[in-house]
């Protein structure tokens, strides 16, 4: 046995001794206060506990789950009870405690994970893998994932509960239905002429309208939903192939705006089902054809196309190549059309700001005619200096910048004046032709490739055989016994017989069914101790993967070669070389940092406009920066002081900076200032703050529990908290500093206040500041429009920032620079909590006695080897802890 | 194109997860499961996602002899069927999100008002309770929460509600196959479970059991599905149009047609609970043959000029119009026990939107009919006027009316029953 002999050389400490004898002193607490209800035969003793023993014997499994739970009882004060007779003496009862803590971390084996289900993002990935089937998703109506111990894939927090299991059971029918559909004959529908009359095409708003019966008016726009005209109320009745006919025309004047177009002008055609989201843009649509439009004079022709459409779809028209629209990735044609607008328009320009932005809610023709008011009386600031250099601003609400300013004067100048695209009679006749509907096509492409079938292949029994003993094995993810095959065959044939004019994939349908309910496909980790290499290819998949194992580990896994450690060594770091930003990045980062929590957090509009682009910003920069620590294997001490950071332009607003582009960039910077890590990352500073104030506490116990590996225990009950004063008048220290002169809070405040006082120069958003902001106007007030207009101008500067702290050690932090010192410094705190929290979340269970002494081992072995980041996830993985279930 | 949900899938996604009606020739044995001696048995919830200009809906004056807002106009004919409540709120969040919180108390979402209810009066009817919109709701909203913090899926095709209450034979077929199905399955996977928890140790078959209890539970609510199922389904000569009137434009007729087949299932005891999200988009209504100068969230955001509030009040009256004749439909109907329909169903109706101007949620719109409670009144509660109350307030007079025994919800603790006594 290769494998355990070197284990055995790197972590494996524990040797499994059967003759522990307990100290005098442990003999006599437990005589002294103990006995009188936990001593003697079985059935006479309180709880089924007797606390007779000479000597524990760890090489059993028993001893350490038994004696850490006397650990537990005696440590949380549950035991000896209050009443008893002969309650132990402080001293006495530490004394006990230190031993038993001794002993445990000695020689209790590591493991103990229990059957461990797989939650939402695991079942995602693994029905996705499973079935081929790489956009399912859970319904909204899926129950979230309990958090115990910082993390959603703990085993003893994933509870199953009766509203999951029929979610499982609805979800498996659906599935079913997905890659093995029932056939579904073609309808029957007689063809007919639909006639659509211009004023029946609806609009939502804004840039399309009907002029009067007869015309309708397009002008272009990139939002088909809102600004096209839409064919409803025709929905197509029958998925089938379809004659459109429209009669159109251009429509220009010598009064407009724009040059004289000779062009044809073009009119596209879209399709989409009726009720779909409202603000698609054209894009996104199923594009059907369309027609180049004459520009002759007055001339209305008719257009014809003929295309598929599908049941339950309306048609939307829009003038492709207008003078105003803006594609994504092309939004430079709007944004030049715009600057041009602005500049060679100072009349218009001056009566927008004149106007400045109108009433609210008003329409694109009061927007219009109040600009064209203003011109003609004349008397407009032509002299003003903003009209010289235009803003480049992309709009936020409906007239609340220059490009929407423009867009809706433009649309409207287009409609009165041209050019615009006038569409006299649509006529829609068929269907020609019948054709399945799209749900059935996509169904049918979807089985096709999961029975790996041909298309129209008819399929018989023997295929039923070799398609479940696939299946099965990869459904469980490890070999299936002959007899359990035979089982769901068995459900095959039962069908069969009772419909013998069934398909074999209908009779298909519920074994698959059985098969995604089953405890062993949603569980792993049904056997307990050393992992074979079966359960270790699924530990080792979805801890860095979320996901099952791919074909390579299964390999290794069949050959029996993944438990060597070579072979395991190697996997790792093939699965970390290109690493799934969206499994283990996302997913552990999104818990141990918290970046998770940021879309439950809107930042007071008093502080500073944020949007869901600086959101996103802040959560990729948090993401690339952990990737980077992985793939360039950077050592440890880079999550406290790295020198680098991924950042885009949107983040110029938290950070300050000049970058530009959306684009994610490297920068880097000076390592030894207040920069980028985990002391700087804007993410980390927001999740642990509110979005409207900080509290230093918060902050505190983050760190204490993520950076430092020393959470405390939660507050008495019945404490209320502390908060913020919002006039300015004292500070959150002031505050606190009367909270800490209780000696019982002290205990703990003492370690948590000075962590949270140095992080107090980041602002709610992770922004950096020297003085707290005190806010104009209050909170309590429901925040009126006119409020969210003026971001960020409901300020002012408040209380200058104290941002010391005196560590309990005696260290004195003047600021949060020191406190990345001294982190440096003592580098084995912050190693041994980051293996901790891996270990945690790659074996999916609070750490034992057994497993706090491998992470000891595993932390103590980085820091000396002074190995990276990569290395230090390949010695969890070889852990003894992780290759025990 | 994943999100997609054509009908068929709607139907089968729905058929399978819900519990099934009974018609007034049959008497269920689930039908005595009781909900106390209160002659109140149905609850529906309306919310109108825009909401109303306030001072159109609530009255001037306090009482009984208030002269009827102009919003509230269409309602002139049932005027001792209902009181109006002024000054209530949750004092919660402001903005769209708020409508989480309009039935439920919680911006996080933790179980709603309605579901409540179908808690304890859900077993009684096919359907323990039906969400239901117009098209595809704005932002994705959701109002109904279950005892898990889950948000509902509301049904926004009117087709779909009716298959829904009306299956086929076709239908009821699949869902015979689906039960069944899930029927052997569940025996089967209870025995691969078993087995499993035989070589476990006894930590681990903690952890099997809970799948163990967890699949007995669900083969009882599959039972009483199969048992619904073994009722017919009613019948009926309602039509529907060619085509789902889902289009935003299309808003007002789909939402008369949503009311009508909400009140057919309420009348073949379908459900006894309903919540229906009527939404706003930004679509130009015509109304009396006009067409209104903005879109209809244009119209909500009115910066109070009487040319925008009297088109936002257009769509209201259009709003309430449609709700006095769903109450009138209920006034003139009979339940399966020959209860009249208004008397025995408590009606909430109102927005979770107070002022959609300044996206203000203090003074909801509120309004309750029916449920054989003594009505005609103007009760004022505004803030600050010492007879200050909540949301919250109402709601638990509602639920003690079912005969629910709660009596605190979302930080309310006092019921407001002088109001309906």
């Amino acid at each position: 046995m290769r494998f355990l002999l070197w284990i055995n050389i790197t972590f494996f400490s524990c040797v499994l001794v059967a003759d522990d004898f307990l100290p005098q002193s442990a003999l006599s607490f437990f005589e002294n206060h103990c006995f009188e209800c936990h001593q003697g035969s079985e059935d006479s003793i309180e709880g089924n506990v007797n606390l007779e023993a000479k000597s524990i014997d760890w090489s059993k499994k028993e001893s350490t789950v038994f004696w850490t739970r006397i650990y537990e009882v005696i440590h949380s004060n549950e035991m000896p009870p209050k009443e008893a007779s002969s309650f132990p003496a402080t001293a006495e009862r530490l004394s006990m405690l230190t031993w038993l803590n001794k002993s445990l971390t000695n020689y209790a084996p590591p493991g103990g994970t229990l059957p461990r289900r797989l939650n939402r993002v695991e079942y995602e990935n693994t029905i996705r893998n499973l079935f081929n089937y790489s956009d399912f998703k859970v319904p909204p109506s899926f129950p979230e994932d309990d958090t115990t111990n910082g993390f959603d894939n703990i085993a003893s927090g994933l509870v199953l509960s009766p509203t999951l299991l029929s979610q499982y059971l609805d979800i498996a029918t659906s599935i079913a239905d997905e890659v093995l559909p029932e056939p579904v004959p073609l309808k029957s529908f007689d063809s007919r002429d639909f006639r659509i009359k211009p004023f029946q095409l609806k609009t939502n708003e804004g840039d399309g309208a009907a002029l009067t019966n007869d015309t309708y008016r397009l002008v272009s726009s990139r939002n088909m939903a809102s600004a096209a005209g839409w064919t409803s109320p025709f929905e197509v009745p029958v998925s089938g192939v379809y004659k459109i006919k429209v009669q159109a025309r251009t429509f220009q004047t010598d009064k407009m705006f724009y040059d004289k177009r000779i062009k044809p002008f073009r009119l596209e055609l879209y399709a989409r089902q009726n009720g779909e989201q409202q603000y698609e843009p054209f894009g996104e649509l199923r594009a059907l054809g369309g027609f180049n439009v004459t520009t002759k004079e007055g001339l209305s022709k008719n257009y014809q196309l003929e295309s598929k459409l599908f049941e339950g779809e309306v048609i939307g028209f829009r003038w492709a190549d207008g003078p105003v629209y803006s594609d994504p990735g092309k939004r430079d044609i709007s944004h030049s059309f715009i600057d041009d607008r602005l500049l060679n328009d100072s009349q218009f320009y001056a009566a927008a700001i004149k106007l400045d932005g109108g009433k609210r809610g008003s329409s694109q023709i009061e927007f219009y005619e109040s600009i064209r008011e203003l011109i003609k009386s004349g008397g407009l600031d032509l002299e003003n200096p903003k009209l010289k250099s235009p803003p480049k601003v992309y709009g936020g609400g409906l007239f609340n910048g220059p490009h929407n300013w423009c867009k809706a004067y433009a649309y409207e100048e287009m409609h009165r004046f041209g050019p615009a695209l006038d569409i006299l009679n649509i006529e829609i006749s068929g269907p020609d032709k019948i054709i399945p509907d799209q749900l059935t096509q996509s169904r049918l492409a979807r089985s096709d490739l999961f029975l790996g079938r041909s298309p129209g292949a008819i399929l018989d029994i023997s295929f039923a055989e070799n398609f479940l003993r696939d299946f099965l094995f990869k459904a469980f993810r490890k070999p299936v016994s002959e007899n359990k095959i035979k089982e769901y065959l068995g459900i095959v044939e039962k069908h069969r017989l009772d419909n013998p004019d069934k398909r074999i994939e209908d009779s298909l349908h519920l074994a698959v069914r059985r098969a995604i309910i089953s405890p062993h496909f949603l569980f792993r980790g049904l056997k307990s101790g050393f992992l074979d290499d079966w359960g270790l290819a699924s530990r080792l998949s979805y801890f860095l993967n979320s996901s099952p194992p791919d074909a390579k580990l299964i390999n290794f896994a069949k050959t029996g070669k993944l438990s060597d450690p070579i072979v395991l060594e190697s996997e790792t770091r093939r699965l970390l070389k290109k690493p799934q930003r969206n499994n283990l990045i996302k997913h552990f980062t999104g818990q141990w940092l918290g970046t998770r929590r940021l879309k439950d957090i809107m930042p007071d509009p008093r502080l500073l406009k944020f949007y869901n682009i600086h959101r996103e910003a802040m959560i990729d920069e948090t993401e690339m920066f952990f990737e980077e620590m992985i793939t360039e294997n950077h050592t440890l001490d880079k999550f406290i002081d790295p020198g680098f950071s991924y950042r885009n332009k949107n983040l110029n607003n938290i950070y300050g900076g000049n970058l530009s582009g959306t684009e994610m960039q490297r920068i880097t910077f000076d390592k030894g200032g207040r920069s980028g890590g985990l002391l700087g990352l804007a993410s980390i500073m927001m999740s642990t703050a509110n979005g409207v104030d900080t509290h230093p506490v918060h902050r505190g116990v983050w760190l204490l529990e993520n950076v430092l590996g020393s959470p405390t225990s939660p507050p008495p009950p019945g404490i209320p908290s502390i908060a913020p004063d919002t006039s300015g008048s004292t500070t959150m220290r002031e505050r606190m500093i009367a909270h800490q002169q209780d000696t019982s809070c002290a205990s703990c405040h003492k370690k948590i206040d000075p962590l949270g006082f140095v992080m107090e120069n980041y602002d709610p958003v992770g922004r950096w500041r020297e003085h707290y902001p005190v806010y104009t106007e209050t909170a309590s007030e429901p925040l009126k429009e006119e409020f969210y207009s003026q971001n960020g101008k409901q300020t002012r500067v408040g209380q200058k920032i104290d941002s010391s702290g005196l560590l309990p050690d005696g260290t004195v932090l003047k600021n949060v620079v020191d406190l990345k010192t001294y982190l440096l410094t003592n580098m084995n705190l912050f190693t041994e909590c980051l293996v901790e929290k891996l270990l945690v979340y790659g074996t999916g269970r609070s750490l034992n006695f057994g497993d706090k002494r491998i992470s000891m081992k595993i932390a103590k072995n980085s820091l000396n080897s002074n190995s990276g980041f990569q290395d230090l996830i390949v010695d969890i993985v070889l852990s003894e802890s992780f290759l025990t279930r | 194109m994943q999100n997609r949900v054509d009908r068929r899938q709607f139907l089968r996604g729905l058929g399978i997860s819900l519990a099934l009606p009974m018609l007034e020739s049959f008497q269920s044995p689930l039908m005595h499961a009781s909900s106390g001696s209160n002659s109140v048995k149905r609850l529906v919830a309306i919310g109108t996602y825009l909401g109303f200009h306030q001072t159109d809906f609530f009255p001037d004056k306090k009482g009984k002899g208030y002269k009827l807002p102009y919003v509230l106009e269409p309602l002139a004919g049932n005027r001792s069927e209902f009181s109006i409540l002024s000054g209530l709120d949750h004092r919660g969040r402001n903005g769209h999100e708020g409508w989480k919180a309009w039935l439920s108390g919680s911006a996080t979402g933790s179980i709603s008002i309605d579901q409540i209810v179908a808690n304890q009066v859900g077993d009684n009817a096919r359907y323990a309770s039906l969400q239901v919109t117009c098209g595809r709701p704005p932002n994705d909203a959701r109002i109904s929460f279950t005892r898990d913090g889950v948000a509902l899926p509301m049904i926004g095709r009117p087709s779909v509600l009716y298959n829904t209450l009306f299956r086929s034979d076709s239908d009821k077929a699949r869902i015979q196959y689906i039960l069944d199905g899930n029927g052997s399955v569940l025996d089967d996977v209870l025995e691969e479970a078993r087995a499993i928890k035989k070589k476990a140790s006894w930590q681990d078959k903690r952890k099997i059991n809970e799948y163990l209890s967890s699949v007995r539970d669900v083969e009882k609510k599959l039972q009483k599905q199969k048992s619904w199922l073994d009722i017919p389904f009613p019948k009926t000569d309602y039509t529907l149009p060619s085509y789902d009137p889902i289009s935003p434009d299309q808003a007002l007729h789909c939402e008369t047609i949503m009311y009508d087949l909400m009140a057919l299932a309420l009348k073949t005891d379908s459900t006894r609970v309903l919540t229906f999200l009527v939404p706003g988009w930004s679509q130009v209504f015509e109304i009396n043959g006009r067409r209104l100068s903005a879109g209809y969230h244009g119209l909500s955001h009115h910066g109070n000029e009487d040319k925008k509030i009297a088109e936002y009040n257009l769509v209201g009256r259009e709003h309430v119009k449609r709700f006095a004749n769903f109450l009138q439909k209920l006034k003139s109907s009979n339940d399966t026990e020959g209860l009249s329909l208004l008397d025995s169903t408590a009606i909430l109706y109102g927005s979770g939107m107070g002022d959609a101007n300044t996206h203000d949620n203090s003074n909801l719109p509120t309004l309750v009919a029916g449920g054989g409670f003594k009505h005609g009144n103007h009760w004022s509660h505004q803030r600050g006027s010492g007879n200050q109350r909540l949301l919250g307030d109402l709601y638990l007079t509602l639920m003690q009316k079912f005969g629910l025994n709660i009596d605190s919800f979302a930080g309310a603790k006092n019921n407001l029953n002088e109001c309906f006594s």
